[in-house]
Parts: structure tokens; sequence; C-alpha cells
């Protein structure tokens, strides 16, 4: 071996590598930002669904002894947090989920019980342990004798199975689904391509929406294939583990029934996203790009898939309508045999609603020209000239932003939170945005869009800026809750209880630093470069979306989100990110003017035709905000 | 005098702020080898990709047997050769001209039939049931000119069809086109090798950013720009634009 050549063709392969900027996103930048902000979003996930099991107490029953007499009954009834004391009980009320557990005590001997409960039921297993808990801490001195309580569980071993099953394989299910629409969506669309069989094929008198739906079938075929027989191996492999594991009590059985009914969201998740990810695919010049281009969208459908099952969110509501969540929670609920129709039915009809837009988006895709355009030759900037920001840029400085606010300013912002706040918004966005500008010659105010507005523009976009955190609050608090303590938490982030920050100073961090920084940021280059390769819509829909998940908190993440939507469109039509920063600027300032007035509190108690009233007043003036920004547009362009 | 099979009227085509192709009108008509001729980036490809029904005109026209050419009835009427040659790896050649003659409404019997007039015809016997993914370059070239003839278009249109083959595969292929003029069809093909355009066309277009600078059969475009070769009348064109050829 020439071990000269070996490092001579080392260094040759690296350079090439590390110049391919797409291998460096997938293979450095994704993961990074990827898995913190997932296990970051689970984490708040978990802690939220714990808390919400805390808070709900358990509806039980004692059977088999005087209630009045019965010191176990006494200690339930006390304890008000954790329990709910119905005067009578059967099995049958927890087959029906009327009640959790029930307390059965021996008539011939006091010492002993048994808990009686439903093992394939949530609620039912976390009163069975609270039941536990309190028997085994025994009753109070001089009220011997002890007890002793057996367990029984009133659910058949196949619907046991089915629950065990259900808390893996739903995920594994739909992320096995999207895997197996993954490979094949980029080898029909952008391997085509690459391999220039499309052209022949494009010359052929087959319309273009055949081909496109054709291929989207093929994918959906795969991807379903891939997810039935992961299915059937997972439940027979998790199966053996659990009979394993539990050798010497009673071993569940495989649920075949419900896991044929659970392998039925299989399908309209499997179009879903071969329909996704072949319009995606289609937009894509070669492999590569194809897989830069699908992985954010995987991990965007892994994070609320991964939620559904961490979450133990009720199917129904908005849960029914997040894609990649649905369908795991329809999954699970079919495992375990308990599915709640109009739930069921809002999941699969909107899995078909979002896969026939997909379908469409991927037409309109197919029937332009976009396969046939040469790709646009990479802009070099050598001997000082400039180069316009791309959306690879854009994807880029996000990421990096990220990785400083994880790594770098959250530590900070732990040992000292304005230090962290300040030092991540000046430094760690404003300062990247300014390297960037530097580094690709184009200059500050080009890459963020620095322009002069009209005055139309900052009165739209301030109206905007005021008018619309109630409609938006309204609606995130109905769409996902805050929980009061998370509340209670931001409002003391906000406006400190010790007073140790002043007004200017809480306006200072909170308002004049997020609506230049984060403007100069979001607003700036990465919404510019994702227009590039996007419509206006599209941009300030994706924009919104980063700058929602840059917050690093799933409860802000819709509020931010359509915020971010909201100053992404304002900036495109004014043409300049003042007015975004003015509208940013005023959306942060009214929140700190609500919670030091404590106004915010009020409105809590306020009642639905308040809110009602509040609500219209919010959505006229961000409607006729949004007029005048649309209006500054026209006059730009005369 | 029968009407030409593919036109180009005014026909122009721009990405963005680049105009790739300016005004271009050409037409040929049956038993005609027509070349359009440039070098690298002179347009030839979007002036092919027009005809072929797969970029539509910015402005002007583009038609085949008198449709528009992004019409399927106006595809039914082509045969188009990419330079990639645009084979599927994982079908065989049989596989390949069944799925395609589906596309153009072939019976299966008319393609079991077609295919094996083919295979006799282009050397294929020996490759015919093996994967396209194994075949050397000359051996892919012969499954693509079958794939593009396959319905007995009355327009070919060929995108570079000798670039990247060696000598044995250029001169099959040179034989083709005459035979398929020999055979009536009107043939528009690109190259930037001048001497095989010499060779084989009646008429021939000069493409130079996108602009048609001249016009006509070889011979009288030598005469006119005082040239021995194509190649030289090509410089001596360029030149005189004062563009950098």
């Amino acid at each position: 071996m020439n071990l000269r050549h070996v490092a001579i063709t080392l260094a040759k392969e690296l350079r090439e590598a590390l110049r391919d900027r797409r291998t460096l996103a997938i293979m450095i930048l994704l993961p990074l930002v990827v898995y913190p902000l997932l296990s970051l979003l689970a984490a708040q996930v978990a802690t939220g669904r714990d808390k919400q099991r805390e808070q709900r107490p358990s509806t039980v029953a004692v059977v088999g002894a005087d209630m009045a007499d019965d010191a176990l009954a006494a200690r339930i009834r006390q304890n008000t947090t954790l329990f709910v004391l119905l005067p009578a009980g059967t099995a049958a009320d927890i087959e029906s989920g009327q009640l959790d557990a029930l307390v059965e005590r021996d008539s011939r001997d006091a010492a002993k019980l048994t808990l009686v409960y439903d093992a394939s039921r949530d609620e039912s297993r976390v009163a069975e342990e609270r039941l536990g808990d309190l028997v085994a801490k025994g009753l109070p001195d001089g009220c011997a004798p002890s007890l002793t309580a057996e367990r029984r569980s009133i659910a058949p071993q196949a619907r046991v199975g089915g629950y065990l099953l259900s808390k893996a394989l739903p995920l594994f299910v739909v992320l096995m689904v999207l895997l197996g629409a993954f490979y094949p969506a980029i080898d029909v669309t952008a391997g085509e391509r690459e391999r220039g069989t499309l052209e022949t094929v494009l010359c052929s008198p087959i319309r273009r929406f055949d081909l496109m739906f054709g291929k989207v079938l093929a994918v959906a075929t795969l991807a379903a294939l891939t997810g039935v027989l992961n299915l059937a191996s997972m439940a027979i492999t998790l199966m053996q583990i659990l009979r394993l594991a539990a050798a010497q009590s009673a071993v569940p059985d495989v649920p075949w029934g419900h896991a044929l009914a659970a392998s039925l969201v299989i399908f309209p998740a499997a179009l879903l996203f071969a329909a996704a990810f072949v319009a995606l695919g289609a937009t894509a010049r070669t492999l590569k790009e194809a897989q830069t281009l699908l992985l954010p969208v995987y991990f965007l459908t892994v994070a609320p898939a991964m939620a559904g099952a961490i979450g133990e969110y009720r199917l129904g509501g908005i849960a029914a309508w997040i894609p990649g969540m649905n369908v795991t929670l329809l999954a699970r609920d079919l495992m375990v045999g308990r599915v709640h129709w109009s739930g069921g039915l809002s999941a699969l009809l909107s899995t078909l609603i979002f896969a026939v837009a997909a379908l469409a988006i991927a037409a309109r895709i197919y029937d332009s020209e976009r396969f046939m355009v040469p790709a646009p030759r990479r802009q070099l900037h050598a001997g000082g000239a400039a180069r316009n920001t791309t959306a690879g840029d854009a994807l880029t400085l996000f990421g990096l932003a990220f990785l400083l606010l994880y790594f770098v300013f959250l530590p900070i912002e732990r040992h000292h939170l304005a230090a962290g706040l300040l030092t991540a918004e000046w430094i760690g966005l404003l300062g990247l945005v300014a390297l960037f500008a530097r580094v690709s010659g184009q200059g500050f105010a080009k890459v963020v869009g620095l322009a002069r507005p009209t005055g139309r523009a900052l009165l739209g976009a301030a109206l905007v800026g005021c008018g619309a955190w109630a409609a938006v609050a309204v609606l995130s608090e109905w769409l996902l809750p805050v929980p009061r303590e998370m509340l209670e938490q931001l409002r003391r982030s906000l406006v400190p209880l010790d007073g140790s920050r002043g007004f200017a100073g809480t306006l200072l961090l909170v308002a004049v630093s997020p609506a230049i920084c984060e403007e100069a940021l979001f607003r700036g280059p990465i919404l510019r470069g994702l227009r590039t390769r996007l419509d206006a819509v599209a941009a300030a829909a994706i924009t919104g979306l980063l700058f929602g998940l840059f917050h690093l908190d799933v409860y802000r993440l819709i509020p931010t989100a359509i915020l971010g939507v909201l100053l992404g469109w304002i900036a495109l039509e004014c043409g300049s990110i003042i007015p975004s920063m003015l509208a940013h600027f005023c959306n942060n300032a009214i929140l700190i003017a609500l919670v030091r007035s404590r106004l915010d509190q009020r409105m809590e108690s306020l009642g639905h035709r308040a809110i009602t009233f509040i609500v219209l007043a919010s959505l006229a003036l961000t409607s006729v905000g949004l007029v005048l920004v649309r209006a500054s547009r026209r006059e730009r362009e005369m | 005098m029968p009407e030409p099979l593919a036109v180009l009227d005014s026909a122009s085509k721009s990405f963005g702020t680049v105009s790739a192709v300016v005004e271009l009108s050409l037409s040929i008509r049956g038993g005609e080898i027509y070349g359009l001729l440039g070098p690298n980036g002179a347009g030839k490809t979007t002036a092919l990709r027009m005809l072929a029904g797969l970029l539509a005109p910015t402005s002007g026209r583009a038609t085949l047997a008198g449709h528009d050419a992004k019409t399927a009835l106006a595809k039914t009427k082509l045969g188009y050769l990419s330079g990639s040659t645009g084979l599927f790896g994982r079908l065989t050649p049989r596989e390949m001209l069944d799925y395609f003659g589906q596309i153009h409404g072939l019976s299966r019997r008319e393609i079991r039939e077609r295919a094996e007039v083919l295979a006799r015809a282009l050397a294929l016997d020996a490759i015919f049931d093996r994967r396209c993914e194994i075949l050397s370059t000359g051996e892919r070239q012969r499954v693509s000119i079958a794939r593009a003839v396959l319905h007995d278009p009355a327009v070919l249109i060929l995108d570079e069809p000798t670039s990247g083959l060696d000598v044995l595969a250029s001169r099959f292929m040179r034989d083709f086109i005459l035979g398929e003029r020999a055979r009536g069809k009107a043939i528009l093909f690109s190259t930037h090798y001048l001497a095989e355009a010499d060779l084989l066309c009646d008429r021939i277009g000069f493409l130079h950013y996108g602009h048609l600078l001249r016009e006509g059969t070889p011979a009288a475009i030598r005469t006119s720009l005082g040239a021995n070769t194509l190649e030289e009348a090509f410089l001596n064109l360029a030149e005189a634009r004062g563009d950098p050829a």
C-alpha cells in the first residue's frame, strides 16, 4: 500500500466533499439542528403530558366495605387532587371508561383488597398506580391491620397486547412509511431527470398529470408495502420481547385484528407522503438536490408524529388535522380498539385532503417547465463582485443561527437571562447577518432589504403589529392551550416580579432587540433567499415556520409562526425590512404593556362576548393594516 | 411542394432575463435533413425542445405536422433522440419498447412486430433481453433509435446524436439518418461537428447566441462566406459580427 497515495486521495475527496454545500448540510448542519430541536420539542410535549396527567384526578370507587367507616375510602376522599371517589362502581364501569379503577375489599379478610383496573387504558393504569401508592404507604398509626393489595386487570390479553404495541408501533409505522416513500420518490423524479429519461417520456403523447399520478401511485405502493411489512414484523418481534420479559406473568397476545385495522392508516399516509415527496422531488435537478429538499420535510413530518406518540393526545380537534400526528394517533387508537369515529374520520379525511392538495401541487409542477429549465449557473463572486442570497444560503443561515442559539446563547441565558438574550440577538443574529453580508460581498443593506418605505407601508405595518396579537393569541390558545405554569413562566421572563428590570430595559430586551435583530435575519436573507426558489406565499410561510421553530417552545410555535408569516408578507409587499421591524416592535411592545399592567390576566376572566369583540377588533385592525401594506406595493410599483 | 412537417415561426425563448433563442424561424419538409449548428450555448437544444413540445415558446409558434408542438397529437408524429440516450437502466430494451409502444397507443401485436423489425435492422437481437444499464454506449444508442422510431413518426428530432460515439457508432448513426430521409421523414438534428453536417444535411442553420445567423445548403453557405469548410464559414461569420466564436 502506498500511504502517500492514500493520503493524497483522502485529501482530494475531503476537499471535494466539503466544497459541496449540500453534503455539508446533510452531514453536519441538519443533524446538529434537527436532533436538538426534536428532542427539545419532545421534552416539552412529555412535560405537558405529565402535567396533564397530574392535573387529572382519577375516578375510583371502593366496594365490599362500608364506605362511611372504611379508612381507605376516607383517605381517598380526603385526597381531592388525586381522586374523585364515587359511591359505587363495577368492572363494567371501568370497561366503559366511567370509572378509572375499583378497590374491592375482601369481606372475609379486612387486610386484603384487590385493585381492579384496565391495563389497556392510560387513565386506568395511573389510577391503579395512585391507589397502589396509597395502599403501600399504609394507614396512619393505630389503623392496623396493614393492607395487602392484589391487582387485576379486566382487559383481555389481546387488548393489553394492543395497548403495549400502541406505545411504539404507530410511530415506527409512520416513520417506515415515510422512509418507504423517501427514496423511491427521489428516484422517480430527480433520478429520472438526472438519468435523462424524463425528457424522452415527456416527448411522448402522455399527459403530464397521468405521468405524475402514475409515479405517485408507484411511490405510495412501495411506501405502503414498507409500512405493512414493518408493522407485521415489528408486531411479532415486540411480542416476542414482551413474552421473554414477562416469562412468569400473563403473556399479552398479538391483537391481529387490531393490527390489521391499524394498518389501514398506512394507505392514506402513504398516498400523502408519496404525493408530497414527488411534488418536492420534481423541483430538484439532481438526486443530491432532491435529498436536500426532502430531508427537512421528512423531519418536519417526524416531529408531529413523535409528538403524537409521546403526547397521549386525544384524536380530535386540531390533532386530527396535523399531518403525521393524526395518523399516528389513529393507528394508536385502532391498535387498542378504541376509536372515536369522529376523530378517526377527521384524521382520514384530512390526510386525504392533504394528499389531494399535494397531488394538485405536484400536477402544477409537472405541468410547468421546471424540468426543462437549465440549472442556473452559480454566480461566482471572485474579484469582489457580489452575488445574490440563495435558498441554500437561507437554510444555512437558519442552521447556523440555531446552532449558535442552542449551544452558545441558551447556556448564557440560563445563567443570566438578559445578558443571554441581548448577546443572542445582537451577536448571534445581527452579527451573523453582518458577517454573511461581508462574506457574500453584497453589503448589509442589500442582504436585509433595507429600503426607504412609504408612509402607507409604515402605517399598515404598525396597525398589523398593534392589532394581530389578540386574534393570534386566541387562535393559538384554541389550537394548543398553554399550560398555566408555562404561561406564568413566560410572564415572569417578560416582566420580573422583583422589579429588577424597568420598562425601558424590558422594551430594549423584548421589543427593540427582536424587532431589529430577528427581522434582520428572518425577513432579511432567510426570506429573500427562499424567495428566489419559491413564490411569495410559500417563502413567507416557510420563513414563518422557521421563525416559530427558532423560539424553541412548542406552545409558542403557532403564534410566532403566524406572526412570522405576517411579518414576511409585510416585508415582501413593502420591499423593505423597516415595516416588518416596526410591526414586530409594536407586537412585542403591546405584549409587554399588557403583562406590566396585568391586563392579560384580566382578559382571562372575560366572557365570550368580550373576547369575541376583542378578536373582531383585532381582525379589523389587522385587515386595514394589510390593505394599506398592499396599497403601498402598488404605490411603489407606479 | 409538400407542406413543412416541422415549423418554428418567429419562436423566442427566455429563461428569466436570459434570451436563449430569439425570433427563430425554420421549416423542414418530409425527406429533408436540416442541421442546426452552433457552438455550446448557442440555443440549439432550446430550439429543439420547443419543437419537441418540451418548452413553450415565450413568443412565436412551434408546430409539428400542423399541430401545436405541445399537444399529444403532435407528439404522436415525433421521434425524439436526446444526447443522453435516455434509457431506463433497470428495464430491458424489449420492456422499454413495450412501455413506449403502449404510450403511443400501439397494440401488443403491433409493438411485437415493430420491435422484431427494429431488432433485426439495428442488430439488437443479442441484447434485447439484457438490462439497459449494462449495455455499451453504441448499444444504448441503437436502443434509443429503436425507441424513437418505434411508432414510425413523420418527424425526427435528434439532439447531438453522435456526441460521444466512436467511429463505427457514428457511422451507423449517419447511415440511419440517411435511411430515414429516404423513407420520407423530416429530420432536424443539432450538432457541433460541422464536417458531419456538411456530409448529411440538405440545409443548415447557423445559430449563435440564440440568433439564426445564416441558413441555406452547405454549399451555398460556404460559397457565400468564401470558405472551404463549414467550420471556416462559421468562424468568418462570427468574426464579421465581432463575436467571439
